[in-house]
């Protein structure tokens, strides 16, 4: 295939398609602009991860091309893209120290050996990591082992980081600071990277753009925003159904953060000024069907758009200005006898308000 | 009653695994105590015997490396890769494992002793038939399936996905292979080698085909234990018998410790 010089500033992937086993990719296409924090949204046996070796050049598509700054890479080795992947079960080689891992790279590069101690002292300060250098992989966690995963990825410095579901194995607690950790590197680095995930939050706190796939294809491309309020399919309405996350401009007050979005004002204790997305837990929200006394002080009057029987528990949707969701139990959801059309008070807490 | 039974069981087959392990000790024991340690001495600083150990020691070594070298490429292929006619190449490469050593052999003579490929081999100067390389080859034909099972299990439990990191941090398929998956072989290859390397040490009915039974020129320490057994030279018999025993079990040691996740069968 020609090199396409019009295309300098991007990965530009076109038609292209791959079996592997059960796996496949059909006629994906996409544009990944230089520097974007690309997510790639999709269920298990999507395609995601062949998507991402073909990218990497671990695969060869059976049809369609590759472009890179408008470079044909399309039968390039893996050696020749300069761009770097990271598995979501790390694949930090076994036999070899922390130190040695990260600077595999280098090595493979036959770098001068002060060069790389340099280099490996800089990325291992920037990712909170040095104090591992000479552990092997087996002793460590999951969020080290990703970080010195990074670490190894970014230490070539690639044109382009793929991450595999770099947080899906991992606690909590450990996915939110690593998932800080990413947005920082990105910020910092301009790099491009390209994030798999099936996890909604990850596309809406992190990601620049979207390409849902499902099936082997990409479904609908866009940003976090447009893809979540206009899914272009019931695949992705039902895929991207997480609840009660909004985005919305936040001032902060004595304390407190006013959050407001769509002209409806929200309350939360944690302080984040700025252009911010905020989620409540459904089970975190009080329904009722009168304005009831509380400290809460969110409460929000809206018509049930859905009711949805989970079995125990009882899912209401409602129509406040914002979509709310709430889950009640079954008990309660009886003994106040509600129904779709019918209006109802949703309350929720200032602490329970959280920043994504 | 069905504790009961349960129980019978329990207690029987206990016994019956008891009595294996006491038979196989009770053989070891009576070969090992059959002479005196100052006759078993003597024995093996003859001149025979002494012959005998050099040429198993170094017709074994020769032959496991030939194991390894071959074995290492073809058990990746078929670990790693689908290519057509994959089944077939399997079962073929486990084929010596079920063929008697005698019927290999007799294989390995009838190629390099009548076919004009073998012939042509003899011509150049490399002859197989009654010398030590005869043995060389017959080692190498029974033990490979050993070494080539091993290495294939050991590359099959390797996640291609450590060679993917290595290519994309600059590796190409050979450096991949060489930097990451060797070294994270090396515990089956460490088991592999031991195996194949005591097996060759113990080869008989092959390398007796090919290289035949002269003492003196192939006679390797199984040979040695059946030339003295049939002419009643009981003490270099039991000599030679003794110094097999003794590879076999610290193999068996070594191969357990570190070979375990690759068994052969």
């Amino acid at each position: 295939m020609e090199d396409l010089p019009g295309y300098f500033n991007m990965i530009k992937i076109e038609n292209i398609s791959k079996t592997l086993g059960e796996f496949f990719l059909k006629d994906v296409t996409l544009d990944i602009e230089n520097g974007t924090y690309f997510m790639i949204l999709g269920p298990t046996g999507a395609g995601k991860t062949i998507l991402l070796e073909s990218i990497a050049g671990i695969y060869y598509p059976d049809k369609g091309g590759i472009w890179m700054d408008g470079k044909d890479i399309t039968n390039t080795p893996p050696k020749g893209r300069n761009i770097s992947m990271v598995y979501q079960d790390y694949m930090l080689f076994p036999h070899l120290n922390v130190e040695k891992n990260i600077a595999f790279g280098m090595n493979i590069k036959k770098l001068p050996k002060k060069v790389i101690k340099e280099k490996v002292d800089t990325i291992s300060q920037t990712l909170n990591i040095h104090h591992l250098l000479h552990r092997f992989p087996v002793t460590l966690s999951g969020g080290e082992k990703q970080r010195i995963a990074i670490a190894r990825a970014m230490i070539t410095e690639p044109k382009a980081l793929l991450l595999d579901e770099p947080l899906s194995a991992l606690d909590t607690q450990t996915r939110e600071s690593l998932r800080y950790e990413l947005k920082k590197i990105h910020s910092y680095s301009k790099i491009t990277i390209v994030h798999v995930t099936h996890n909604f939050e990850e596309v809406f706190s992190l990601g620049d753009s979207v390409a849902v796939m499902n099936n082997g294809g990409i479904v609908q491309v866009g940003n976090p925003d447009e893809i979540f309020r206009r899914p272009n399919c019931e695949f992705i309405a039902n895929f991207v159904a997480v609840e009660n996350i909004f985005k919305g401009k936040s001032t902060v007050n004595e304390g407190i953060s006013d959050i407001i979005i769509d002209g409806i004002k929200i309350v939360s204790t944690t302080c984040n000024s700025g252009y911010s997305v905020v989620s409540i837990r459904p089970e975190d929200i009080l329904v009722s069907k009168n304005k009831i006394q509380s400290s809460a002080r969110n409460s929000f009057n809206g018509k049930i758009t859905d009711v949805i029987d989970k079995g125990a528990i009882v899912k209401i949707v409602a129509d406040c200005g914002i979509p709310i969701s709430a889950i009640i139990t079954r008990r309660s959801f009886y003994d106040m006898e509600l129904q779709e059309g019918m209006s109802a008070y949703f309350t929720f807490k200032a602490s329970d308000v959280h920043f994504i | 009653m069905a504790k009961k039974s349960r129980s019978t069981i329990k207690i029987l087959s206990i016994a019956v695994s008891l009595l294996l392990a006491v038979f196989i000790l009770v053989q070891i024991i009576c070969v090992v105590t059959h002479t005196t340690f100052s006759a078993l001495i003597t024995s093996i600083s003859s001149k025979e015997l002494q012959f005998a150990i050099e040429l198993s020691l170094i017709t074994s070594a020769i032959s496991t490396l030939l194991c390894i070298i071959i074995s290492i490429p073809s058990a990746y292929a078929l670990a790693r890769y689908d290519f057509v006619g994959k089944n077939l190449i399997n079962t073929m490469l486990d084929a010596p494992l079920a063929l008697p050593p005698l019927v290999a052999g007799v294989g390995l003579l009838i190629l390099f002793g009548t076919t004009s490929f073998g012939k042509a081999l003899a011509e150049v100067g490399i002859i197989f038939v009654f010398t030590p390389l005869g043995i060389i080859i017959a080692q190498f034909f029974v033990n490979v399936p050993f070494m080539f099972r091993i290495m294939r299990g050991t590359f099959q439990g390797i996640n291609p996905r450590y060679e993917h990191v290595a290519k994309t941090l600059g590796c190409t398929d050979a450096k991949a292979f060489w930097r990451v998956t060797l070294p994270l072989a090396k515990n089956g290859l460490l088991a592999g080698s031991i195996i194949t390397w005591s097996k060759g040490i113990g080869e008989f009915g092959g390398a007796l085909m090919v290289a035949g039974a002269t003492r003196m020129k192939t006679e390797t320490l199984p040979i040695s234990l059946y030339l003295n057994m049939s002419c009643g030279e009981l003490n270099l018999a039991i000599a030679a018998a003794t110094i097999l025993i003794a590879i076999s079990l610290s193999s068996l040691f070594i191969f357990e410790k570190y070979g375990g996740f690759a068994r052969v069968f």
